[in-house]
């Protein structure tokens, strides 16, 4: 009975972390949607109509794939801060969820930024090399997100899984930071570009920290 | 037999007069390192220039026999350089050029006549976005000598400018000129460098 109770004040007690965590995500995704409308790219100023909500909305798009995709990356490497608040099954589930929803906000991202220029008209060659390293990580996070949801349907043991998930875990970031800072006028510069090196920067330690066993998960 | 032999002499005479009107103009090989397609539009106050890097053409020209003369070359679309590459992907996009669904722009010469002070109004079929128009490039035959470089060859250069209204050719949304963003005037200069044998 006192155990009990003692769990339920130490949960009452997380909620404002919880709370503070889940506020931090929201004002991230927040900022990130504000950023085609405040930080508006010169390739929206020759759209109208439709064209230019399509373009706006898969900019968008694109934006809560990455904040999704960072999202993923704490997710996947817990933490123990994160891990005493939410759990390790609860985000373990997350992780789980977040990997389709991450592909669907991609394909979202794709159709609609290709869509105002003509489905015909995908940018090849070395100087469109911004937009084909984000043709590389499309494919890559859809590979990814396919391989683990139908793991066991394509006779993927874990351990070979593992060996194909964890390295691509590490590059799809890397190339994600690399699309968004050069193929988007929004992050050439001020803010947006700062705010985005700030967290991958804060991302990195955190992920260093965790694999060197300082903050490790106990799980 | 006089009938005979007169028939021999038509015959003959048929056979020449038929090589005759279709002799075979020189046949001059375009130099693609120099020969140019530029192009020059306006926006808002500033002029834009853009070139298309990878072209083919044909040559076949006498300034004698402008009757079988005949030039002719097809662009490929996505080799449009503005030395902007956001400003090239709009340009190959729906918006203007469409290169996905429209790859190429041809022009292939109907009549070439003399206007005179080496100038050359060169009529012809312009093929855009799928649909062909009539066009008239006038070019300026540069000369005709032997390649300063190449003790083999002779070299023809031609240079031409056209100032075309884009939206006749369905390039680009009449929007942009409406909004005062892009001129719908383009002015193209075609710079023409080919080689023969002497």
């Amino acid at each position: 009975m006192d155990r009990a109770k003692k769990s339920g004040q130490g949960s009452c007690r997380l909620v404002p972390f919880r709370l503070m965590v889940v506020l931090g995500f929201a004002v991230l995704l927040g900022g990130a949607l504000a950023v085609p409308f405040q930080y508006q790219t010169e390739t929206l100023w020759y759209k109208t109509g439709v064209d230019k909500v399509l373009l706006r909305t898969g900019q968008q798009a694109g934006l809560t794939t990455l904040v999704l995709l960072l999202a993923q990356i704490v997710l996947s490497l817990r933490g123990r801060f994160l891990e005493g608040l939410f759990g390790a099954a609860c985000l373990l589930r997350w992780h789980r969820f977040n990997g389709p929803l991450l592909a669907c906000t991609a394909c979202c991202h794709a159709i609609l930024v290709l869509a105002p220029e003509g489905l015909g008209n995908i940018p090849m060659g070395k100087k469109y090399w911004p937009e084909m390293v984000g043709e590389g990580l499309f494919i890559l996070l859809l590979a990814t997100v396919l391989l683990s949801q139908f793991r066991s349907r394509l006779q993927l043991d874990y351990k070979t899984w593992r060996a194909v998930h964890r390295p691509l875990g590490y590059l799809i970031p890397v190339l994600a930071l690399i699309h968004v800072l050069f193929v988007s006028e929004s992050f050439a510069q001020g803010a947006p570009r700062a705010v985005l090196l700030v967290v991958f920067a804060v991302l990195t330690l955190f992920a260093v920290l965790v694999k060197t066993g300082r903050w490790r998960a106990r799980s | 037999m006089k009938r005979i032999s007169g028939l021999g002499i038509a015959l003959l005479l048929s056979v020449v007069m038929a090589h005759n009107s279709f002799a075979v103009v020189r046949d001059w090989t375009l130099d693609k390192d120099h020969s140019n397609i530029y192009f020059s539009v306006d926006h808002i106050y500033a002029k834009i220039n853009g070139r298309f890097d990878t072209f083919t053409g044909t040559v076949n020209f006498d300034p004698a026999n402008l009757r079988e003369s005949r030039i002719s070359f097809a662009i490929t679309v996505d080799s449009i350089d503005t030395n902007v590459s956001k400003r090239d992907k709009h340009l190959l996009s729906a918006d203007f050029f469409d290169a996905g669904k429209y790859p190429s722009i041809t022009f292939d010469s109907t009549a070439i006549t003399d206007a005179g002070n080496g100038m050359y109004q060169v009529a012809g079929k312009l093929n855009i976005k799928g649909k062909t128009y009539d066009l008239t490039l006038p070019l300026k035959l540069a000369g005709i000598k032997d390649h300063p470089a190449d003790p083999k060859s002779q070299v023809i250069g031609f240079n031409g400018t056209v100032t075309l209204d884009r939206h006749v050719y369905n390039v680009g949304d009449p929007k942009f000129y409406a909004m005062g963003l892009v001129g719908k005037d383009v002015e193209i200069l075609v710079s023409i460098e080919a080689l023969s044998p002497k």
